[in-house]
């Protein structure tokens, strides 16, 4: 085994992600199948760091932390809002039809 | 310190297949759990094993912000949502084509083995620096990452505050409520309730002074009738209310008026 | 103090050197920035009712600021804040086409007058639609000026995008410019449900696809060492092996770019969030996103990649093809003008896409014409989209718009100039743009794809004469829908992308030779 075995788990673990955004039905899920995509993605650049022997590789994958926290936010935003109008939906059919 | 390594030490060996077999066995347990709760459990197992490799990747620091902001903060704000939304939903927010499953699992099966098979082949001999001489540079890991954060990187640094800045605002204002109607207070609320002339207390429960208390009798009251408020809507609805016969009803006027003793 | 003291804390001064960065070359992204935090204070800040007017002054004036500014810098050329942001040619052209349209835009999502309800979006995206809230809101007038911070934030992050020069950089505008947008195309103030669902949509795809970018661009790094776009193609050039990482790396970064600019297989997205999106935002994010997009594209293909064009180039010529055959006759089978529109924009895609794939300054010039022509058709197509409504809200169904030049004559020529020029024909913007992307692939041995690109063509121009015959050549019915007159905002939003729209194709020269003192990508 050498460094590169990193890189092929997260070779592994981005194509596993990219299959539950494909299968997976619930937006949830889905959004947490493109984490585990973002993961993969910084696990190679932190193995890539090593083997490269500079730091840019781990300031990239820091950089990546901060982008997934802002926008795991308002995805989950979105879904929570989309899931409070479609209670309301199913429940006041005629205000739905109205506009 | 910069010699090229191309094999790793044993007890890196023993981290690296533990927790590439539980980050692999946690991906696939998200994807293939069928509740949402569930699969949030296993991404959160596998972050858990990829701050670990981090750390055996010389990248300490990393490892340990990928516990606080995913494991910590990311993973925790999805089981709070999935609290929200009501854990067993499983209600599908996207539009489901026929065959589309089957075609999914082959593309995503074919990418994964062309990744696979061309990194694994690209990276055989690829040597190894090691970040030794990187983290020396400036004294450390965290102060080599601080350094490179603040010179070359600088400028994306400060546009993450765009990001976080949209983030939260984004989130305030999906989810804000402004309110223009007074909040009615406790005192308010009774008021009402009383006002409105319907029953203000508790009703009557069912079989009180009664030989039964299955809900569908009603409680007899101290003057020897029955009360129709003790015997819930539906089953009056139904016709299905119990009618007593008189011998209960002389019981508890007996009771009530002491002669039965 | 003791000698080790003091020799650690003359290493750790010597150690850190502040970064240089030319902040007057990057002005025009701190203006907007700048507008942008000031913009959340004032949403803070001001009372309820002075916030409108505040905002609209905000994101006007710094909008006509940086627009001063990036013409101020022509001629600029440099790489600045340790080489993140290249400020060139290339940039500056598409910093100024994306700030004019972006005003536009800025325009159309300041109507109030069209939707007697008040503007585009909801009074407030939180309460329940339909809701007692609601109604409430609607009643007291509320509006959601929260949309203006989001608007600025998105520019910048477009200006960013665009004059990036390293991978990450790329990936953090990429990031800064979307997430407002998804935002926004989830607050529409009619039909919210499906402007919900269209946020969600565009943010998963989107997601999805910034994820591939990213393993995209670590696999690149993995090959090199650097996420400069720079010293990636040095390394390419110098060095040998590794070639599948680098082959995947390409393919998983076009990936993430071909999402954002709605090339085929990548454009699912397109029809839902163009459908369910606030109009106004629609067309914004119809054209700046293009422009953007294209330009990331752009400087990826030729600054970073270009040493290996007969690598990508192939994979390329496919998905232009494709792109512009599936995204003209799907058009076809259209009966939502929104949607249609979003297949045209895919069509559109194709087209721009021949520019790229032409590798040369002329395939490059020919791309940016084709870019900024089409950014002010789309908006202006918007634009009129906006005023045309009946009693629920906009009239998005082709059947009402049937005989709409005999109620409406003035919109309705209006409407079909743009169509016209969307189709390609002569004295129009587009026929300008397409002439000059064909012309750049025949000049790089792409002839057939040119063939390809004529037939997709004809094609597109059967649907985008089909609204035309619609709205003149059929008697009005009690569905057809009326034009509302908008306010001066809409006005002159669409009178400046008409203007534009008839300039670039009777008068192309000005544009054209700004494009070439403009140049090629700073290397």
């Amino acid at each position: 085994m050498n460094p590169s075995s990193y890189v092929v788990l997260s070779a592994l673990l981005f194509s596993i992600g990219a299959i539950g955004v494909l299968v997976r039905r619930n937006a949830i899920v889905v959004f947490m199948s493109v984490e585990l995509m973002l993961n993969a993605a910084n696990l190679a650049f932190v193995s890539f760091a090593r083997m490269n022997g500079n730091l840019d590789g781990q300031v990239v994958a820091f950089f990546v932390m901060v982008v997934a926290a802002a926008e795991v936010v308002v995805g989950l935003a979105i879904i929570v809002t989309i899931f409070r109008t479609r209670r309301s939906a199913s429940i006041d059919e005629p205000n739905l039809l109205k506009y | 310190m910069t010699d090229t390594v191309t094999d790793v030490n044993t007890g890196e060996q023993v981290v690296f297949w533990v927790c590439a077999i539980l980050a692999v066995a946690g991906a696939l347990g998200m994807v293939l759990s069928r509740k949402a709760v569930h699969s949030a459990l296993w991404v959160a197992l596998t972050m858990i094993n990829l701050a670990i490799l981090y750390i055996a990747n010389s990248a300490p620091f990393l490892g340990m912000v990928q516990v606080i902001v995913y494991t910590g903060a990311v993973m925790m704000l999805f089981l709070f949502v999935l609290m929200v939304v009501g854990v067993d939903a499983s209600d599908s927010l996207i539009e489901t084509i026929k065959g589309q499953r089957l075609a999914a699992i082959l593309l995503g099966l074919g990418l994964g083995i062309l990744l696979v098979w061309g990194i694994g082949s690209g990276l055989v001999a690829s040597p190894t620096v090691g970040l030794d001489a990187a983290n020396d540079a400036y004294g450390g890991n965290v102060e080599g990452i601080a350094n490179l954060i603040f010179t070359r990187y600088l400028l994306v640094f400060e546009l993450t505050s765009a990001l976080l800045i949209t983030a939260a605002m984004g989130a305030m204002v999906l989810s804000h409520r402004d309110r223009w109607k007074e909040v009615a207070s406790q005192r308010d609320l009774s008021i009402a309730r009383f006002r409105s002339g319907v029953h203000p207390g508790n009703l009557p429960n069912p079989g009180v002074y009664a030989r039964h208390n299955a809900v569908d009798t009603p409680a007899i009251l101290p003057d020897g009738g029955t009360s129709d408020l003790s015997v819930p809507q539906p089953v009056r609805a139904r016709g299905d209310e119990r009618t007593l016969d008189q011998v209960d009803i002389d019981e508890v006027r007996q009771i009530t008026e002491g002669s039965g003793e | 103090m003791s000698p080790l003291l003091a020799s650690v804390g003359a290493e750790t001064e010597t150690a850190f050197t502040m970064p240089s960065i030319n902040y007057y070359a990057i002005a025009p992204i701190l203006i907007l920035f700048g507008a942008a935090v000031v913009s959340v204070l004032v949403e803070a800040f001001v009372p309820q009712r002075g916030r409108r007017p505040v905002q609209l002054v905000i994101v006007v004036g710094s909008i006509v600021a940086a627009l001063a500014v990036t013409i101020d810098l022509r001629g600029t050329r440099l790489v600045t804040g340790e080489g993140a942001i290249a400020v060139d040619g290339p940039t500056l052209l598409m910093w100024g086409a994306l700030l004019v349209i972006g005003l536009l835009g800025a325009l159309l999502m300041a109507e109030r007058s069209i939707d007697p309800l008040g503007d585009a979006f909801a009074p407030r995206a939180s309460a329940l639609p339909g809701s007692e809230d609601e109604q409430e809101f609607t009643r007291r007038g509320f509006l959601q000026t929260e949309v203006w911070p989001f608007l600025l934030f998105a520019l910048t992050g477009m200006l960013v995008f665009v004059a990036s020069n390293d991978l990450l950089v790329m990936f953090v505008a990429l990031e800064v410019m979307s997430l407002p947008l998804y935002l926004l195309a989830g607050m529409a103030r009619r039909r919210r449900l499906l402007s919900q669902e269209a946020a969600l949509k565009y943010f998963l795809l989107g997601a999805f696809s910034s994820a591939f970018f990213l393993y995209g661009a670590a696999m690149l790094y993995g090959f090199s060492g650097s996420v400069s776009l720079v010293a990636i193609s040095d390394t390419l050039s110098a060095k040998t092996g590794e070639g599948s990482l680098v082959a995947i790396g390409i393919a998983l970064l076009m990936v993430g770019l071909l999402f954002k600019v709605a090339a085929v297989p990548f454009h699912q997205w397109t029809p839902d969030v163009y459908q369910g999106a606030p109009t106004p935002v629609t067309g914004f994010m119809a054209a700046t996103v293009k422009i953007a997009a294209f330009g990331a594209l752009l400087r990826v293909l030729y600054v970073s990649l270009g040493g290996l064009r007969w690598d990508w180039e192939p994979m390329l010529w496919i998905i232009a093809a494709l792109t512009m055959l599936v995204g003209s006759v799907v058009a076809i089978t259209q009966t939502d003008i929104k949607r249609m529109l979003a297949y045209s924009s895919i069509a559109q895609a194709g087209f721009i896409l021949v520019g790229v794939v032409a590798a040369s300054p002329q395939g490059l010039a020919s791309a940016l014409f084709y870019l900024v022509a089409y950014a002010f058709t789309t908006i202006g197509t918007f634009a009129v989209i906006t005023m045309v409504r009946d009693a629920s809200g906009e009239a998005t169904h082709l059947s009402k718009w049937a005989g709409l030049g005999k109620k409406s004559p003035v919109v309705a020529a209006v409407f079909s100039l743009f169509m016209l020029s969307l189709a390609g024909i002569p004295l129009t913007s587009g026929f300008v743009g397409k002439f000059g992307v064909f012309a750049a692939a025949i000049d790089s041995g792409n002839t057939w794809l040119v063939i390809v690109g004529v037939v997709a063509s004809v094609i597109a121009a059967f649907f985008y004469v089909r609204v035309i015959v619609l709205m003149y050549f059929s008697d009005p019915t009690p569905d057809t829908a009326s034009v509302v007159i908008p306010s001066a905002f809409t006005t002159i939003a669409l009178t400046a992308s008409a203007v534009m729209t008839i300039a670039l194709g009777v008068f192309p020269q000005w544009l054209l030779d700004i494009i070439t003192q403009a140049g090629v990508f700073i290397r």
